[in-house]
């Protein structure tokens, strides 16, 4: 594992391994097979267990349980916290209160995503922030970077550095053995019947109580069923009943069948991979890798999030960058809806979109069906994104096959092509 | 799921046998593998495709899969109803989901073919 900078661009080799079974691994091949098993960031996580449609429409009409157990939880704490993470994260950690959560992203000094990541405030001096399983290792190692001054703050100012290591919170990763009681991995229970759900199970009324009264981005701690609970109302559904569970990891099966058994009679389903995918990009949510940096540098402002980018904040790492985008940015990701019945082709990654007079305006990021509809999520130009717009896609060849009878591979921006299936722009999110 | 009396390719494709004529479609595995198939690429009835070229592609929400041709052939039929109802390779795989019928123009591949229990144990090794 190493990282290291150059111009401000913070740049990290993941070590190779191969991925292991997450904590509820014996729990899943009890519910599906082994060959539904997919390496997912270093972990082998479940694909779908009924199917993907049946398990998108469960979160849509009742609930599902996901085993988000990958996703990566650091504690920064101390007296120093809150101003370190305020330098490192791009939303205002000074307005976040206790028992609130917050969505943000950690940039490099060049203004690049390293990733984006909810920030949890336990208590005054005490934050979780939850990140991304595949940008994980990264994230260890660049705060840790910084913390030591080896990594570039400020390309224009070397004396920036000190703003950071000045300062010294305490880092722990919250997944780790060496957590010992207050060991955190993360289930999500989504949807509409998860309220009703999580209600039964908790024991303290008062709780109880609190739950039914808890805005969205906010956490409270409690025994679930007798198991020591961090219950947040976060999601990646767009389900606006959400939550998200951070439990011992050793007490992780034993919650998620608890969920599963009180929830089989109000139809709440295990959920996989693939769902997780489909449900966040119906929302307009975005990936890290696809709709958030990628292989187009995609920027917040860009992604649709530039509220999470306070500007006005004296000092983060990417600020100077993230000012020239926020002024100059010429293309958005827009979420587009197709025509998606059983019979129509979907729309791939890459697949040129175009507007009414065939020209190429931008590509597909991310697709997935549901219902009778297709989303896509695309990176387009500004200009043409509006909602209500009519757009068309066309469809690079799948095969080779295809490409002899004269389907292109690629098509850049300004090419013209003739659109294989017309749709229109869709508000950026939606909420269910 | 394996049927009795197919011959079955390593890319998962099975082979039904009836005289010069053949038909074909793709197993329970791979349907499996693809999960929720949406959209099925019929070849052209009349297109002469070589042992193992690509002739179909099998699309699920997720993924597109190419499907080979297991033998020499032309192609004298292929499931219309797939284009409406492209979930039948999922439902009835063996059966209603077939693909495609050829009539074959060199018997060489057929060799390379498997019985049902040399694919089970084939698929043992997965």
């Amino acid at each position: 594992m190493q990282g290291s900078t150059s111009g401000g661009e913070f740049v990290f080799e993941a070590p190779e391994s191969e991925p292991v079974g997450s904590v509820l691994y014996a729990e899943h091949l009890k519910l599906t097979s082994k060959s539904r098993m997919s390496g997912f960031a270093g972990y082998l996580m479940p694909l779908w267990y009924s199917s993907i449609a049946a398990e998108h429409e469960a979160v849509r009409a009742r609930a599902g349980l996901f085993d988000c157990t990958h996703m990566g939880a650091l504690e920064v704490s101390g007296d120093d916290a809150a101003g370190f993470l305020n330098l490192v994260a791009t939303n205002d950690i000074g307005k976040l209160k206790v028992g609130r959560a917050q969505y943000s992203y950690v940039l490099d000094a060049a203004g690049n995503v390293l990733d984006d990541i909810i920030v949890y405030r336990r208590g005054e001096d005490n934050f979780m922030v939850v990140v991304n399983a595949a940008n994980e290792p990264k994230i260890k190692c660049y705060l840790s970077e910084l913390r030591a001054g080896r990594a570039v703050v400020d390309a224009t100012d070397p004396g920036a550095a000190t703003r950071l290591t000045s300062l010294h919170p305490m880092i722990r990763d919250m997944r780790d053995a060496d957590a010992g009681g207050d060991c955190r991995v993360d289930l999500a229970l989504q949807g509409p019947a998860s309220a009703e759900l999580l209600a039964k199970l908790i024991d303290d009324p008062s709780a109880r109580e609190g739950l039914s009264g808890l805005k969205s981005f906010a956490l409270i701690q409690t025994q679930v069923g007798g198991i020591d609970c961090i219950i947040s109302t976060t999601g990646y559904t767009g389900a606006q009943t959400c939550f998200e569970l951070f439990v011992h990891p050793a007490q992780a099966a034993e919650l998620w069948n608890l969920i599963l058994e009180a929830g089989g009679p109000l139809g709440v389903l295990p959920c996989g991979l693939g769902a997780r995918d489909s449900l966040r990009i119906e929302a307009g949510l975005p990936l890290y890798g696809h709709e958030l940096n990628g292989k187009f540098g995609i920027s917040p402002f860009e992604a649709g999030y530039g509220w999470a980018v306070k500007l006005q904040k004296e000092f983060f790492i990417g600020k100077a960058a993230m000012e020239r985008v926020a002024g100059t940015y010429e293309m958005q990701v827009a979420r587009i809806q197709l025509p998606g019945a059983r019979g129509i082709r979907p729309v791939r990654l890459d697949d040129p979109v175009l507007d009414e007079q065939g020209v190429c305006i931008g590509w597909v990021l991310s697709n997935a069906k549901a219902g009778e509809n297709q989303y896509a999520l695309a990176y387009v130009e500004k200009s043409v994104a509006s909602e209500g717009k009519s757009l068309g896609v066309y469809y690079l060849a799948r095969s080779a096959s295809q490409v002899q009878q004269g389907r292109k591979q690629n098509i850049e921006k300004g090419q013209t092509a003739e659109a294989d299936l017309t749709g229109a722009v869709v508000s950026r999110f939606a909420r269910f | 799921m394996v049927v009795e009396g197919l011959l079955y390719t390593k890319d998962h494709e099975w082979v039904k046998i009836e005289g010069d004529a053949v038909t074909m479609g793709i197993t329970d595995y791979a349907q499996e593998q693809l999960g929720e198939v949406v959209f099925v690429e019929l070849p052209e009835v009349g297109k002469e495709f070589g042992a193992h070229k690509e002739i179909s592609v099998i699309e699920s929400s997720k993924a597109a899969g190419d499907v080979y041709c297991p033998v020499a052939g032309r192609v004298s039929a292929v499931n219309e109803e797939l284009n409406t109802r492209p979930e039948l390779v999922n439902e009835d795989c063996y059966n209603a989901g077939w693909i495609c019928k050829l009539t074959v123009t060199d018997k060489a591949a057929l060799d390379d073919l498997m019985d049902v229990k040399k694919y089970e144990e084939y698929l043992k090794t997965l």
